[in-house]
């Protein structure tokens, strides 16, 4: 091809480049990292950036476990009209009507069920469903709640939204004083090295960006893999051999696989029968149940400390 | 041999409309053809006017110009290339367009235009490197038609590999959202992608429409091209380009969805259209029309779940290469 | 019309010229052969011609320009090349098939003329395939198949045709008949180019017989000077007798047997 339709070639590239980054990009949004503000007044953005809504919602939609958690602490469950498949505990919850995983909802289902405040899990995937939402006029929010100091933002934030900011505060405060309670019955023990058994294949285990490890941490235990930033690596089972922890954590399934193939054995904890079940229910989010979650490790890892 | 009819243009066209005015009408929430007037002009229920104009609405567009973006690109390859196989997605597009994508995700960036972009870079890089590979392997340009395809399919067998590496120790959700991102969606549209899109379709598939009596020519052989007048050594490598580019322009939009550039051209050809330039116009309306029927069917199929659209076009791989293997007769 | 001069062309990697200074004239109204043995050079020159292989050295002149000033469309206009192989990928009718000729003439967005119609009949009526007008051309014996893509030649309606073994896949029958429509058309006027192996035919049709041997014109004239069979034993490097063909009056090569039968 001559020189000069290479030019304009590369020159209409470039320009359709720039239409289409323009045509997607109105307004970027992208999910920030938590705000550990220890002031009592929350700033009031979340996790999209966007301002968090206040009122009093009446017809709640949460797409977050977590969230709806909360929402049941704060008494708002009987305003619940949508929730993830996953949110099943009491029948008010089930009464809601099941919009999906929480990821990549379908905005037409949530929009179906008339809601003034809709909760979202603050993923990327979430970004565009967040902006349908507002455009249509609800009041979003938009919440990680992947760490534990991210609870209390989260509890603030859900409060503000549903005109319950005192009950939440109530709510923070019990799970901050069990937190406090476990550090100090397991303080001036032997920190048990422990590796935490997420899933088989691969195998993927916690690293220092996941809450389990803070849990594990607060409940006396020291996460083998404490140096690797991510939340869920995966890692390799000659690692874990050599890493040596003193103690297996695992869930039910997980423990029973553990326990019968014949591959773990090249563990030593696994070969000394140290392989401890956790319930996973339990330890599944950073929720209203973290204090209760904290508990139960630090009896598993400390008998008789609590 | 079957000659198209004239009503066959107006029919086309007409079933297009109708596909997308069902398109607009069918999804979660169930609207009457009355309430999608309504909810066009923006009256009545404000659910309804949502839905209409800033969900359906503007993925239906876009469905409509993928579809049609898609079938221009098949139709002009399998004549440049003398080959009823031939697809958009075969010089590197989609490979290269998936590795631009995986990478964009893995680094942490998803929003929506940065992802187009990727992915749009990754398809020109690997289209680039295909065309370098072919001319290494062929002495200089003129080569044989099949070392082209040879060389799609080393960049795509390294585009693979890369995206196996890039996804083998990320973290979950970029796999999920890479692997969503790979099966191809109109449910990210806005009426703004759907603009860029059309300017791309009007720019490049124009381009293609005009020099369509160059195919005809090259779907002769080069020698017979040659023969016929046509500079086959600039107007080959340009209509690669441009198929290339729509398909690229398509996959930065939506995702990869397969099957629809590689079915339509046949569709056509079998009514009655030969010459290229109503055949690339009346793919481009077939097209659309089966991709904004496949987009709706990703919708309604399995609720509140949605399809991924690429899966939907796939499954129509089936019927279609089980006819070409009844066809071909050993 | 078309005038070869000193032309030399070099494959890239060949140890040797494909073409080492052949020049060639084929003049209107005459029927101009180009014979020899595979590899002597011939279908190069149709290569060179259609601008598909460039000259080394030498020149081509097409209706007096040097063909490096004409753009294809206009060469596609001047001369009417039939390549030795053509296989569409995708069937069509024969009319459609035909009509292709007139692309050299049509723009991009020009609807069909009648002047295009009527090319496209007569061209079908002078190769005798009007009958076949509908039939799709996956559906042709050899020989149908072979008269079609000069019909479509004949659309073009320029005023030079090259024909490169045009008869491979042709019975007896046909061969004449395509022998006979060359030797028409010339005597209409247009300058034809014939490139075959077909030593006997092109003698009896041909008015300037060129023998190429290992990219030398190896002889060159009318068939009785070039139809020697001293020359032809030496370029074919097989032993043979040159007699005068009784019915036809044109020198005919009968080759011999080496082994014994």
């Amino acid at each position: 091809m001559s020189h000069s339709r290479t030019v304009v070639g590369v020159i209409g590239c470039v320009a359709l480049a720039a239409a289409i980054t323009l045509a997607g990009c109105a307004p970027r949004e992208e999910p920030s990292r938590a705000v550990t503000d220890t002031a009592a007044l929350p700033p009031p953005v979340d996790d999209f950036r966007h301002e968090a809504p206040r009122g009093e919602a009446r017809r709640i939609v949460s797409l977050n476990p977590a969230t709806t958690e909360l929402l049941v602490a704060l008494g708002a469950a009987d305003r619940l009209v949508g929730r993830t498949s996953w949110d099943l505990y009491t029948p008010a919850v089930r009464r809601a009507r099941d919009l999906g995983n929480g990821i990549r909802p379908n905005v037409e289902a949530v929009l179906e069920t008339r809601p003034d405040l809709v909760i979202l899990y603050g993923s990327e995937d979430n970004v565009i469903a967040a902006r349908r939402f507002r455009d249509a006029g609800v009041a979003t929010l938009s919440l990680k709640l992947d760490r534990i100091g991210q609870l209390e933002r989260a509890a603030l934030l859900v409060g503000a939204a549903v005109g319950q900011e005192g009950r939440a505060r109530v709510v923070v405060d019990s799970v901050h004083r069990t937190l406090d309670s476990v550090r100090a019955a397991v303080e001036g023990k032997p920190r048990l090295r422990a590796f935490w058994h997420v899933w088989d294949a691969p195998i993927i285990t916690i690293g220092r960006g996941s809450f389990l490890h803070e849990l594990v941490e607060i409940a006396g235990g020291e996460n083998v893999y404490d140096d690797v930033s991510t939340p869920s690596p995966r890692v390799e089972l000659e690692d874990i051999a050599r890493r040596d922890p003193a103690v297996v954590l695992a869930g039910p399934v997980g423990a029973r696989r553990i326990r019968s193939e014949q591959r773990w054995r090249a563990v030593r904890a696994v070969r000394n029968g140290r392989v401890l079940v956790v319930d996973t229910n339990l330890v599944a989010r950073p929720s209203v149940r973290l204090g209760e979650a904290a508990v139960s490790l630090a009896r598993l890892l400390h008998p008789g400390s609590l | 041999m079957i000659a198209h009819r004239a009503w066959h243009w107006p029919a086309a066209v007409a079933v297009l409309l109708l596909a997308a005015a069902l398109g607009i009408a069918f999804g979660t929430v169930r609207l009457s053809l009355a309430e999608v007037m309504a909810g066009a002009v923006g009256t009545g229920d404000p659910l309804h006017v949502t839905i209409v104009q800033a969900l359906r609405g503007p993925r239906v567009l876009l469905a409509a110009l993928v579809g049609a973006g898609l079938a221009m690109s098949g139709a002009s390859l399998q004549g440049v290339l003398r080959n009823g196989l031939a697809e958009p997605y075969l010089l590197g597009v989609s490979g290269g367009a998936a590795v631009g994508a995986v990478l964009a995700y893995a680094a942490g960036y998803s929003g929506y235009g940065l992802l187009a972009v990727a992915a749009f870079a990754g398809s020109l890089t690997a289209v680039g490197a295909t065309v370098l590979a072919a001319r290494a392997a062929g002495h200089g340009a003129r080569g044989d038609p099949r070392t082209l395809l040879m060389a799609g399919v080393v960049v795509g067998a390294f585009a693979n590999a890369a995206i196996m590496i890039a996804l083998a120790n990320a973290p979950g959700n970029t796999v999920r959202s890479a692997l969503w991102w790979m099966m191809g969606s109109a449910s990210d549209a806005t009426w703004a992608t759907g603009a860029a899109l059309a300017l791309m379709l009007s720019v490049a598939g124009g381009a293609l429409v005009a020099g369509a009596r160059d195919i005809d020519a090259l779907a002769l052989g080069d020698e017979a091209a040659a023969a016929l007048g046509v500079d086959v050594d600039r107007a080959a490598p340009r209509i690669y380009l441009l198929a290339s580019l729509v398909a690229a322009a398509t996959v930065a939009a939506v995702g990869l969805v397969g099957f629809v550039g590689l079915i339509v051209p046949h569709l056509v050809r079998a009514a009655g259209i030969r010459r290229h330039r109503a055949l690339l116009l009346a793919a481009a309306i077939v097209g659309a029309t089966l991709v904004i029927a496949a987009d709706t069917v990703a919708r309604v199929a399995l609720p509140p779940a949605e399809l991924p659209l690429g899966a939907v076009t796939a499954i129509l791989g089936v019927p279609f290469f089980l006819a070409q293997l009844r066809r071909f007769r050993a | 019309m078309i005038e070869f001069r000193d032309a030399v062309v070099r494959y890239h990697g060949a140890p040797s010229p494909a073409v080492n200074g052949v020049s060639l004239q084929c003049p209107a109204a005459q029927v101009t052969a180009v014979v020899g043995p595979n590899g002597s050079g011939k279908s190069t020159l149709v290569r060179v011609l259609l601008g598909r292989q460039p000259l080394a050295a030498g020149t081509l002149h097409v209706d007096g320009t040097d063909r490096r000033q004409l753009s294809q469309r206009a060469l596609a206009r001047l001369v009417a090349i039939v390549p030795q192989r053509e296989e569409p990928a995708f069937p069509m009718t024969v009319r459609e098939y035909v009509a292709l000729g007139r692309l050299p003439h049509s723009g991009a967005w020009r609807a069909e003329t009648p002047g295009d119609r009527d090319a496209v009949a007569r061209a079908l009526t002078r190769t005798g395939v009007e009958d076949l007008h509908a039939r799709p051309t996956d559906e042709l014996s050899g020989g149908e198949w072979q008269r079609v893509r000069v019909a479509r030649a004949l659309a073009q309606d320029a005023p030079a045709l090259v024909l490169d073994e045009p008869t491979t896949f042709l019975d007896v029958g046909h061969e004449m008949a395509l022998f006979e429509l060359a030797s028409t058309l010339a005597r209409g006027g247009l300058a034809v180019l014939l490139v075959s192996h077909q030593l006997n035919l092109v003698a009896r049709f041909a008015d300037t017989m060129v023998l190429l041997e290992r990219g030398r014109v190896a002889a060159a004239g009318p068939p009785d000077a070039v139809m020697s069979a001293r020359v032809l034993e030496a370029v074919y490097e097989w032993p043979l007798v040159v007699i005068r063909d009784p019915a036809s009056g044109a020198p005919a090569v009968v080759p011999l047997r080496r082994s014994p039968s």
